[in-house]
């Protein structure tokens, strides 16, 4: 246990110090929500309705925009081959790797939706929603983007093949995190039964992908 | 040197060292780069590859690695292989922005291994006045150090070096060559693919050529 929490410990604090940590993915997303309503246009009522879909959206782009970074560094400075042979196993190694990594580059995005919301005009308890619908759909997202990550780990334009493998995969999570705030919106009872889903699909991935990275992670070193 | 030697701190026992290899045969993409090798060590030995550039040392060493499957035969440890080896790939495995104290504190807290080798080891391989320095900012020869450092801090039984000596001078071949005799010293195997001349004492050579 104490070596899973200093691989999540490393993670993170490499992840603060190497990329700049949480500014990458805050900046595309900030970027992206202020964005939209210069194309959406001005009207109120459609900027607090598509609001919570398109914070969704915005945060899913963003997870994909760093997901690069997950594995392709690892692999070229050959740090992968040394977690390989490590006493805990490689799947554990990788929940933890990727957790901590995710945690610490993508904690600002539910305060940054949270603000978002309001700035759309969404009330402050369907914003409320769906900060905590974006914070509970974080590790699933984070870990179905480790899996793509590893996967393409050390391949050229490694981007393009992280998003379309991770894109389809991580569909279910955006409906049911971006359902949230919506059912939130419309005052419907809907948004704590999708705020359920998606703290399930988190803990799903939570217990399946972990295997699905290892794997990933050894056939990329053969 | 051997005073160098004599202050390293009492590391865990080493677990026993075996490596034995059966028809062992291995290829990169289409092209058969090893066939048919036989191959026995025991606690102690030490094996150089040498060859040629493209002729399998690194294809060779992933593979007693596990990270390659053969095409046929067999590579058997005395115990998992993810209990038995220390690895030092061409890369460093070192991040640019940690200190050499936070990467080999971490790996050595990985395998179980007490804090206090860290500085001895350093000592022995000329760096510990880095220690506090981020690895970025170490020169090629020094960051091979700290990756060697690193490899004897898994006390793993069987070493796999990838070309150890290749951003070294010839004090840091010496230290290389002190920490590979410490390691044999306490049963431990040693097998390096290397270009240089290595003079480690009674060391075996395997040549390999390149392929027909």
């Amino acid at each position: 246990m104490s070596g899973l929490a200093s691989v999540f410990a490393r993670e993170a604090r490499l992840a603060w110090s190497g990329g700049g940590g949480p500014a990458g993915p805050a900046a595309f997303f900030l970027a992206a929500i202020t964005l939209a309503p210069l194309a959406i246009g001005p009207a109120p009522e459609v900027l607090a309705a598509a609001g919570p879909g398109l914070m969704g959206f915005a945060a899913l782009l963003s997870v994909l925009q760093s997901a690069e970074r997950l594995y392709g560094d690892d692999f070229a400075d050959g740090t992968l081959d040394l977690y390989a042979l490590t006493p805990m196993g490689l799947p554990l190694l990788c929940l933890a790797k990727t957790l901590g990594q995710g945690l610490a580059t993508l904690w600002p995005l539910p305060a940054i939706a949270l603000a978002g919301g309001l700035m759309y005009g969404v009330p402050v308890q369907a914003s409320l929603m769906l900060a905590a619908a974006l914070l509970a759909a974080i590790p699933a997202l984070v870990l179905l983007a480790g899996f793509a990550g590893a996967l393409a780990a050390g391949v050229r334009r490694s981007g393009l093949l992280i998003a379309l493998i991770a894109a389809p995969l991580m569909v279910p999570v955006l409906i049911f995190a971006a359902g949230a705030g919506r059912s939130g919106f419309e005052g419907d009872e809907r948004a704590l039964a999708n705020l359920g889903l998606t703290a399930a699909l988190s803990l799903g991935a939570i217990a399946l992908t972990p295997f699905g990275i290892a794997a990933a992670v050894r056939s990329r070193l053969g | 040197m051997t005073t160098a030697l004599a202050d390293l701190p009492a590391m865990p026992a080493l677990l026993p060292a075996a490596l034995d290899v059966a028809g062992l045969s291995l290829s990169r993409g289409e092209v058969r780069l090893i066939a048919d090798l036989d191959l026995a060590l025991a606690p102690g030995d030490a094996l150089l590859l040498t060859g040629p550039n493209g002729t399998g040392k690194t294809t060779l060493l992933r593979a007693l690695a596990g990270f390659v499957r053969p095409d046929r035969g067999a590579v058997t440890h005395e115990g998992e292989p993810a209990d038995t080896i220390g690895w030092l790939g061409h890369a460093d495995g070192l991040k640019p922005n940690e200190t050499l104290r936070q990467a080999l504190r971490f790996w050595a807290g990985l395998h179980g291994t007490p804090r206090h080798a860290i500085l001895p080891l350093l000592r022995l391989l000329a760096i510990d006045a880095l220690i506090d320095r981020p690895a970025g900012h170490l020169s090629r020869g020094q960051q091979r150090r700290a990756a060697l450092a690193r490899v004897a801090l898994t006390g793993r039984p069987l070493w796999l070096l990838d070309e150890p000596a290749g951003p070294l001078d010839g004090a840091g071949r010496e230290r290389l060559a002190d920490l590979v005799g410490w390691h044999r010293g306490r049963g431990g195997i040693v097998i390096a693919a290397t270009h240089q001349v290595l003079d480690w004492p009674g060391a075996k050579t395997l040549a390999l050529r390149a392929a027909a």
